[in-house]
């Protein structure tokens, strides 16, 4: 008898959901933080497909790895940030919309 | 095949390639020496009618035809053979252009002298000759096609020969495109029949074997394609009006190829198939019917016109028109009879024109009667034994082969052809004697400087032909029995209704000259035809029935403003637009597509994202 409350469709459905805001948020602002955030929430929500499969499954490893991905996220975050900064420095600006120097 | 030295018959016939060697000689080497191109011309031709005299008395009792081929093209069942056919007809025929080719030749050296183009003139010349005398001993249709075609190019070259002139250049276009489009129809005839029959060689499709494995519907179709290629080639209506323009050529060239020769080649073509189109009765209908209209027809247009050589055009048109009656009436020998005789007496009467328009600059017999043309003896006698024997009066040479046609007239069911014969004969012999007495009786003499001087070499030069081909014109009529044995084989007269025919036609004959005398050979006569009087009448037949005016209207309007027009329309419109549509859309469509490359990131990562969910979809369903 598993642990879980909610069959497991129901997680993979909020899971998708909350990742399609995800996707929302990253592509529908003119603003590289509200990409970032954007991100932050798809991995969220990858995270939730995680912990789900642990424990339906009953194996640790997939908290374990939820763990991990945490982790890894808040590194990344830290990088992007940088990366955020070192554009703005050198564009002056934050809309992706004005990095189009390879279009046609 | 035996070598040409070895038979002598042989060696004849390819003296008709002797011209065509003058031709290449003239217009390679001897442009600039007029004299030699002169002569070089008129030895070959002359060696042509040697071998042509040669071959007529040699073969003249022949009881079979002599043939010299090779093959030229075979093609699974179809053989077409390229080679000599020498039989009663051919020969007489080639005996005729090499005889009236030399005449003309020799006077052409009087009447050219001093022109800048003469050796161009005598190349030319010898092409015609070439060109016709092996049309007429042609073995294959397809050869006789190729040098009707030939002829019909030298007589482009000719009738357009003073090129200067804008009148002579239309002239030559015209008569080239009218002739051509008798030839397509010639041609489409030839490969239907040569499709049927397998073999395009004239004994063979005379044969009856070969005719009875052609259906009689596609016989019919045939002898009226073929005969499409005669109407064209022998200016019969409605592919007239070319033979009157044609007389801007010289002189010398209307009386070879425009009266004896070229345009015979269609009548020639009529008795060559004879055999073949005489098999299908409604053809031959259809053919009497063209040739009645357009005897009748150029009567007409000859008795109001004042152009001495345009009234001599008229008559071709009028006679070979008379020769085609009495071929479709079913007698060879009356066409073929009549060619001959037509061939020296039309030759005769342009000859003797040209005397007066070489003389006097103009074609106006009006004026040339006014400067005393009638002072130059030798033309005013043979214009009036020509003109006599045009007119059907005994005892000339006409009026033999004349009667012999209305003799095949009469045999004939329906009484209309006759009559139209009659009539036929009634204009031609007014509007002959017409010329004839306007020339004898001028209103005013002008007094002109000095007259020609007998012991001039240019006068005997322009002479010599014309009496040759007057005696030629007394003598022919007399050879009737032995020539229609040679050339139809039997001594049997077809017709027994001799006698009030007889009476008859000489009576209508010796009424138009009456008539003419009437109005303009008296002292007192008032110098107007009865026909000219009637002004719309006039106006009628000097507008060629205004058949040349519908010509020009179906020109300007059905193939220019419709045809071409339409055509014109289609390729810009349809056509062009189609092609530029499609590279519009090319270019409308690269720009849609080039949108999609913004450089906006974010758009990109949409399109990754929605891929990847097709993708899972694909995985999830498949």
């Amino acid at each position: 008898m598993s642990p879980m409350i909610v069959p497991l469709g129901h997680v993979f459905v909020l899971a998708g959901v909350i990742f399609s805001m995800g996707l929302l948020c990253l592509v529908a602002h003119r603003n590289l933080i509200m990409t970032l955030v954007g991100v932050e929430v798809m991995m969220n929500a990858s995270l939730i497909v995680f912990v789900a499969a642990s424990l339906r499954w009953r194996l640790m490893e997939g908290q374990a790895f939820m763990l991990f991905i945490l982790a890894v996220a808040a590194a990344e975050v830290s990088v992007g940030l940088a990366l955020v900064f070192s554009l703005y420095r050198r564009t002056g600006s934050i809309d992706p919309d004005t990095y189009d120097i390879l279009k046609w | 095949m035996t070598s040409w030295l070895q038979d002598p018959s042989l060696a004849a016939t390819l003296a008709t390639w002797l011209p065509f060697i003058s031709f290449l000689l003239i217009l390679i080497f001897t442009r600039e020496h007029r004299r030699l191109s002169g002569g070089i011309a008129v030895a070959a031709v002359a060696g042509s009618l040697a071998g042509a005299l040669f071959l007529l008395i040699r073969h003249w009792g022949d009881a079979q035809p002599i043939q010299y081929s090779a093959r030229w093209v075979v093609a699974g069942s179809l053989s077409i053979p390229f080679g000599y056919l020498l039989d009663a007809v051919s020969l007489t025929m080639l005996f005729l252009v090499a005889g009236i080719s030399l005449l003309v030749q020799v006077y052409s050296l009087g009447y050219m002298a001093g022109d800048s183009g003469f050796s161009r003139y005598f190349a030319f010349q010898s092409l015609f000759a070439w060109a016709m005398m092996n049309l007429s001993i042609s073995l294959a249709t397809l050869q006789l096609y190729a040098f009707w075609e030939l002829v019909g190019l030298s007589s482009y070259l000719l009738i357009g020969f003073w090129y200067e002139r804008f009148s002579a250049t239309q002239a030559g276009k015209k008569a080239f495109v009218m002739t051509r489009l008798g030839d397509v129809s010639f041609f489409i005839g030839l490969l239907l029949v040569l499709l049927h029959i397998g073999n395009s060689g004239i004994p063979e499709m005379n044969s009856p074997e070969a005719v009875a494995r052609m259906d009689p519907g596609l016989l019919t179709l045939a002898a009226l394609l073929i005969f499409g290629g005669i109407v064209g080639k022998s200016a019969q209506f409605p592919l007239m009006t070319w033979l009157p323009d044609a007389m801007e050529g010289p002189t010398p060239v209307s009386a070879l190829l425009h009266s004896a020769t070229m345009v015979a080649a269609g009548v020639f073509l009529f008795a060559r198939l004879f055999p073949f189109l005489s098999r299908s009765a409604d053809a031959m209908t259809v053919f009497l019917a063209i040739g009645t209209v357009s005897m009748l027809l150029a009567s007409t247009m000859a008795i109001v016109s004042r152009d001495i050589k345009r009234v001599w055009a008229y008559s071709t048109i009028s006679q070979l028109g008379l020769m085609i009656m009495g071929l479709a009436a079913g007698s060879l020998f009356a066409g073929g009879f009549h060619l001959t005789t037509h061939a020296a007496f039309k030759a005769l009467l342009f000859l003797c024109s040209g005397v007066w328009v070489h003389r006097y600059g103009t074609n106006d017999v009006y004026e040339i009667s006014g400067r005393g043309g009638r002072r130059l003896k030798i033309p005013m006698v043979c214009l009036v034994i020509a003109a006599a024997a045009l007119s059907g009066l005994p005892p000339f040479s006409g009026f033999f082969s004349k009667e012999i046609i209305l003799a095949a007239l009469a045999g004939l069911k329906n009484p209309l052809w006759l009559a139209a014969g009659l009539i036929g004969a009634f204009l031609t012999s007014y509007y002959a004697f017409r010329l004839v007495f306007i020339i004898l009786s001028p209103r005013e003499e002008v007094r002109e400087e000095s007259g020609h001087h007998e012991g001039d070499a240019a006068y005997w030069v322009m002479g010599v032909p014309l009496l040759i081909l007057a005696g030629v014109t007394l003598m022919l009529g007399f050879a009737v029995t032995p020539l229609r044995e040679f050339l139809a084989g039997s001594t049997v007269h077809p017709g027994g209704n001799d006698g009030w025919l007889f009476y008859i036609s000489t009576g209508l004959a010796a009424l138009g000259v009456g008539v003419a005398w009437f109005e303009f050979g008296r002292r007192a006569a008032p110098r107007i035809g009865f026909v000219e009087r009637i002004a719309p009448l006039r106006e009628l037949f000097a507008q060629r029935w205004y058949l040349d005016h519908l010509y020009q209207w179906f020109v300007h309007i059905v193939i220019d403003r419709v045809l071409s027009r339409g055509c014109t329309r289609n390729e810009d419109r349809v056509i062009n637009e189609a092609i530029d549509g499609f590279c519009r859309f090319t270019l409308d469509s690269g720009r849609v597509f080039a949108f999609l490359q913004s450089g906006k990131v974010r758009y990109n990562l949409m399109v990754m994202f929605g891929v990847l969910v097709l993708v899972a979809l694909y995985f999830l369903f498949a």
